[in-house]
């Protein structure tokens, strides 16, 4: 699924324009705990989450996430907006819940992000 | 003699200033991504730099990330003015965290950091005196590059 068909599946609004919104996701992974992503987010996912600080931005550039997903219709500030900018992370913002976004995703075939194999990076 | 490393940065991280926690490794990524190190060790490096500088921002009053490169491993330094850490293997425990609550209101303190930056490197060590602070020295072997260490000749 690309970038463009995932934004679409959950009704989001772009806020930080994507480069190319036509590349392929690697898979999603959902949170709002920022290690939990550092942990466990695969590069090229797409990222659904509730955090709306300069943090997410951050998080995703380090873990080479495609683009983040806000839930909940949520304002994304100033500090997040120039993050996105800075490290290019396009940012959009969907009216839907969490459980909602990810459940519409995984119906629409987006796959989970693949897990690493404990041990394994 | 000692080794000289190809390439050494040092960056500053400030404690306690959210809006600035993450800047040390988004630097630091930058510059490893421009002396040619693999993407693969950049990704190693940078998440586990991203822990340990928010470690620092949480925890801590002050610290630095220095970064070595050398032709067969990256060897990542993370020093802070702090408190330091009272038990270290219940710090090294994956859920454990005594981070504020607006630490966890910006997302972290779930308590992955130390496990993660295990996780992600060849070599750990962690030194810790309760009052005054965290040392904290990761290895990362670099793919496909032989050991240099106990090979080098003089001359």
């Amino acid at each position: 699924m690309t970038l463009a068909e995932a934004v679409e599946v959950v009704k989001a609004e772009e806020e930080v324009a994507a480069r190319d919104p036509g590349v392929e996701l690697t898979g999603c992974f959902a949170a709002d705990l920022m290690s939990d992503v550092l942990a466990f987010a695969a590069p090229g996912s797409l990222l659904i989450t509730g955090l709306t600080t300069d943090q997410t931005i951050r998080t995703a550039a380090i873990r080479h996430l495609t683009a983040v997903i806000v839930i909940e219709g949520k304002e994304i500030g100033s500090d997040m907006r120039e993050a996105a900018r800075e490290e290019s992370t396009p940012v959009y913002r969907t009216p839907l819940s969490k459980y909602e976004a990810c459940a519409l995703l995984m119906q629409a075939g987006l796959r989970p992000c693949r897990r690493r194999a404990a041990g394994s990076r | 003699m000692d080794e000289e490393p190809l390439a050494h940065y040092e960056f500053p991280i400030l404690g306690r200033a959210y809006f600035l926690g993450g800047r040390a490794s988004t630097s630091v990524k930058r510059c490893l991504t421009e002396a040619g190190v693999d993407e693969e060790t950049i990704q190693r490096v940078s998440v586990a730099c991203y822990e340990a500088e928010m470690n620092v921002v949480l925890h801590a009053r002050s610290g630095y990330v220095a970064v070595s490169v050398y032709e067969d491993r990256i060897v990542v330094a993370v020093v802070d003015q702090g408190p330091g850490i009272e038990d270290i293997e219940l710090a090294m425990k994956p859920g454990w965290s005594s981070a504020s609550e607006e630490a966890r209101s910006l997302g972290f303190g779930a308590g992955m950091g130390l496990p993660n930056i295990r996780e992600q490197a060849d070599e750990m060590r962690i030194e810790s005196t309760v009052g005054q602070g965290v040392q904290l020295v990761i290895t990362f072997r670099r793919p496909g590059r032989p050991s240099q260490r106990g090979e080098r000749r003089d001359g």
